[in-house]
């Protein structure tokens, strides 16, 4: 039993990042109407800041995420308006769907071509620190990253439901055309829409950097992965986002540890699969990610 | 004479031209061992590759370009081919394993029935980039599934095969060149056919497309099953190339990305736009590596964005005007006039 | 004609090969209220998209208050006062009453005095206020015809511009939104309304233009339009002025 509580105490743990990504990606839907596919390397491109800000500057991760995050911030806003604008005024969803490929492919093998594949791992003093409660290991960087979480769950909740801005972002995400004739500038409206979503891959990538060891091969999975969160928790939902990658990393954990590694991608896109043909809707009655055709 | 010439006079001058044009490209690679010793020198490899990858690009167009489904699966399909060859080869199935026809004929119906398979409830389902997420989920499964085969796909170590039947370059060189215009040839036939305007029907509007009977579902899987045909055929081509089926490889993102690359750069909604995209990305193979070796990726990765920014309906578009991929916000049809908003 | 607040003059719009509209002209004096009615496809809502700036591809021009805004963005329009309450609503229904008036004050000044505004928008439909806090969504057609302006008004606009009012509505809940319009204008509001429901708005404009195949046939103070005997016969109906 104890065994079984670490395995699902893990999962949670590792499906932070999966939340946290999902909820980026969901805020980035709703206004811009695209999975964004390079969400996965962005993670990854900031993982590698706040490994290099440690490398080079003895930066601690979590000081760096004072930085990263803006920095990440500024990136999204950045990458709207030199990339997506023009495409998000035609309205066209295959245009923005194929820059996100192309950004993603090229960025993924800049990261390669500039790192190599080697692993990378930050090593921290309180790296190692481990809490024992009533018999399971609790990692201290895993419980950050957890926390890390939540508060970026709640930012971004604060930021949608208290803001002036944040309300034109969920009106934009459900007829951008009536916030343009209020006046609103719906092209800022996206891009901050956006850069929040990068934001919250930034937040991802010091998750990632401080808890786990990573290579530019992560990007790619880790897009399908949080797309499957998505699905899983419904769109427009922050709080559903973050459980449903919870969720979704108690599934690998288990998976892992009963069925055997290499085998928990598998069941994940089964998973996937299983949602898409069962549970359109997702777990939590949200908007959904499948549109009937 | 005049039954020769009439289909060709019914073509507009613009096909007529680029009619011409290809075929005077293809007798002109077609001769071109007569040349270049395609054995020796890198130029025969670099037309092999882009004619495999041409062959999926035209497959993938009749499903992402004519009927505006993107899909992200066309190196799962590549793989199984693939590996079909590669199994067929190994247990004896097939009349003379090397180069055998039936072979590769079977290498794509197998992943065109796959395609049957999951295309049905992901068609009938997603929309646009959902589907897109689909094929591409899917094709992970299929990764893991063939890494994790264990004895009956090899693992990661895949599928070895008797490679003392290499006989040179040549015949690879010619193979590929004429799958390459075979296919080309047949998404021409079926972008004039029936299915071909139904498809572009979809592509416009699907909703007023099924109002006026049209089968919607029928038709995206028929093009999605095409253009998986299509690519198992180029992975049969490439496993009796390569003789060593390994899933990192024939899986590899690039045997979807460069296809897609030779689309959009070239321009969708036409045959003749993946050519043009196809001269192109070899040249950039062929340049590649010698001046910029190593980063071919991202210079392709940083082309896609260029073509999309900047010119979405590919270069053969632009001459031609083709219908684009892409819809407009449906309020204006002339394309332009457009809500007016500040930066 | 000097001081007419909207003068549209000779504007022509195209969809593709489609004409919209043709050489239409039109000017709404300054605490007026316009009615612009004709069968549907006349072509007014592209009328008003010319307007709201949603269509920018057009020849001829738009003044307001003296200045050409054709090239103005959808923003500047909404800031120098032209607010559209587009057809079909177009509310969020899973936002508030509340969220959903706040969104008309995004700019600047209407945002300063936001207060305001929303007292004169529960001052002129009181169940928003008890409802305030509910979803939009949950309303029914009147009430979100209700919101639909009041979120307009939130914007201080100096021309409204009703783009169907009437639509799903009961006569009397139209006759209803259409006092409470007039109410709305005797505050001083300008209002141009784009109506289907010819009876009603002839009766309520001070002018009017008759609308066909993208060109106006006809114009005239409500009354005469009213009386006259081809806009019966056309529109009305052979029984006249009379409420059929």
């Amino acid at each position: 039993m104890n065994i079984f509580l670490q395995v699902v105490i893990n999962g949670i743990l590792f499906g932070t990042m999966y939340g946290v990504a999902a909820i980026g990606l969901s805020v980035i839907f709703g206004t811009m109407r695209i999975i964004f596919l390079a969400q996965g390397t962005m993670i990854v491109l900031f993982a590698y800041l706040v490994y290099w800000l440690w490398r080079l500057v003895g930066l601690d991760p979590y000081l760096s995420a004072l930085i990263v995050v803006p920095i990440s911030f500024a990136v999204g806003i950045g990458l709207f308006y030199l990339l997506f604008k023009k495409a998000s005024a035609l309205e066209d969803r295959n245009v923005s769907l194929l820059l996100a490929v192309g950004l993603m492919y090229m960025v993924d093998n800049l990261l390669l071509k500039a790192f190599s594949a080697n692993p990378r791992y930050v090593k921290t003093d309180y790296g190692s620190l481990t809490f024992h409660l009533g018999g399971i290991n609790i990692s201290f960087v895993r419980l950050m990253a957890l926390v890390i979480a939540l508060i970026a769950a709640a930012a971004v909740y604060w930021f949608l439901k208290r803001t002036l801005l944040g309300t034109s972002v969920r009106a934009a995400s459900v007829d951008m055309e009536a916030t343009r004739l209020l006046g609103i500038n719906s092209y800022w409206v996206a891009a901050v829409s956006f850069a929040i979503g990068i934001a919250l891959a930034g937040t991802a990538g010091v998750v990632m950097a401080s808890v786990y060891s990573f290579d530019p091969n992560y990007g790619f999975t880790f897009a399908i992965k949080a797309l499957i969160v998505l699905a899983l928790g419904g769109i427009g939902n922050v709080w559903g986002a973050l459980t449903a990658g919870l969720l979704l990393g108690v599934i690998e954990s288990l998976a892992t540890y009963y069925v055997g590694a290499g085998w928990s991608d598998a069941i994940s896109y089964a998973v996937f699969i299983m949602v898409l043909i069962f549970l359109p809707q997702g777990l939590f009655g949200a908007r959904t990610v499948i549109k009937k055709v | 004479m005049k039954s020769i010439t009439a289909p060709i006079r019914s073509l507009s001058r613009k096909e007529q031209v680029s009619w011409l044009l290809a075929v005077v490209l293809v007798t002109a690679l077609a001769l071109l061992p007569m040349v270049v010793n395609v054995d020796v020198s890198y130029v025969g490899y670099y037309i092999f590759l882009t004619c495999l990858y041409l062959t999926i690009a035209q497959g993938w167009n009749l499903v992402g370009g004519y009927a505006g489904q993107i899909s992200l699966g066309q190196n799962a399909f590549f793989g199984l081919g693939a590996y079909a060859t590669a199994g067929m080869w190994v247990h004896g199935i097939g009349l003379y394993f090397f180069f055998d026809f039936a072979i590769m004929i079977v290498a794509g119906v197998i992943p065109a029935l796959v395609a049957v398979v999951i295309g049905i409830p992901l068609l009938s389902r997603l929309r646009g980039d959902y589907f897109a997420f689909g094929t591409l989920g899917f094709s992970m499964i299929i990764l893991v599934l063939f890494l994790k085969g264990g004895k009956l796909t090899g693992g990661a170590f895949g599928v070895r095969l008797d490679s003392s039947v290499f006989n040179g370059m040549l015949i690879y060189y010619w193979v590929s060149l004429t799958v390459a215009v075979l296919c080309t040839l047949a998404v021409y036939f079926i972008g004039r056919s029936r299915i071909g305007l139904a498809l572009r029907a979809i592509r416009e509007d699907e909703i007023s497309a099924a109002s006026h009977g049209i089968n919607v579902l029928k038709y995206k899987v028929i093009a999605f099953a095409i253009g998986a045909a299509m690519a198992g055929v180029a992975g049969s081509i490439y496993a009796y190339y390569l003789f060593d089926v390994k899933p990192d490889d024939v899986f590899s993102m690039d045997w979807l990305f460069y296809p897609i690359l030779i689309v959009v750069l070239g321009g969708t909604g036409s045959v003749f736009g993946p050519v043009v995209g196809a001269f192109i990305v070899s040249a950039l193979f062929a340049y590649g590596d010698v001046y910029f070796a190593g980063y071919q990726t991202i210079i392709a990765g940083f082309l896609i964005l260029i073509v999309m920014l900047f010119m979405p309906e590919g270069i053969y578009g632009l001459v031609l005007k083709a219908p684009r991929l892409w819809h407009r916000s449906p309020a204006l049809a002339d394309g332009s006039g457009g809500p007016a908003d500040q930066a | 004609m000097a001081n007419q607040l909207l003068e549209v003059t000779d504007l022509s719009a195209a969809y593709g090969d489609v004409r919209a509209l043709s050489g239409t002209s039109l000017s709404v004096e300054a605490g007026a209220i316009v009615a612009l009615v004709g069968a549907n496809g006349a072509g007014k809502s592209t009328l008003l998209r010319a307007i709201s700036g949603q269509l920018t591809r057009t020849s001829g021009s738009i003044t307001f208050a003296g200045i050409e805004i054709k090239k103005h963005t959808m923003k500047q329009r909404v800031e120098l006062g032209i607010v559209q309450v587009p057809e079909g609503r177009r509310l969020f229904p899973d936002l508030t009453i509340y969220e959903n008036l706040r969104l008309g004050a995004t700019l600047r000044e209407p945002r300063s005095h936001m207060r305001e505004s929303l007292e004169r928008v529960y001052g002129l439909f009181p169940v928003l206020r008890d409802r305030q806090n509910g979803k939009a969504g949950l309303l029914s057609g009147g009430e979100q015809q209700m919101l639909a302006i009041g979120r307009a008004l939130m914007a201080q606009p100096r021309l409204v511009m009703i783009d169907e009012a009437s639509l799903g509505l009961s006569p009397k809940l139209t006759r209803q939104i259409f006092e409470l319009i007039g109410v709305l204008n005797e505050q001083g509001t300008t209002v141009l309304l784009v109506e289907q429901n010819i009876h009603m708005a002839l009766k309520l404009c001070s002018k009017a233009y008759v609308i066909q195949n993208g060109r106006v046939i006809m114009s005239g103070s409500g009354e005469d339009l009213l009386a006259d005997a081809d806009v019966c016969k056309a529109y009305l109906g052979q029984r006249g002025s009379r409420i059929a």
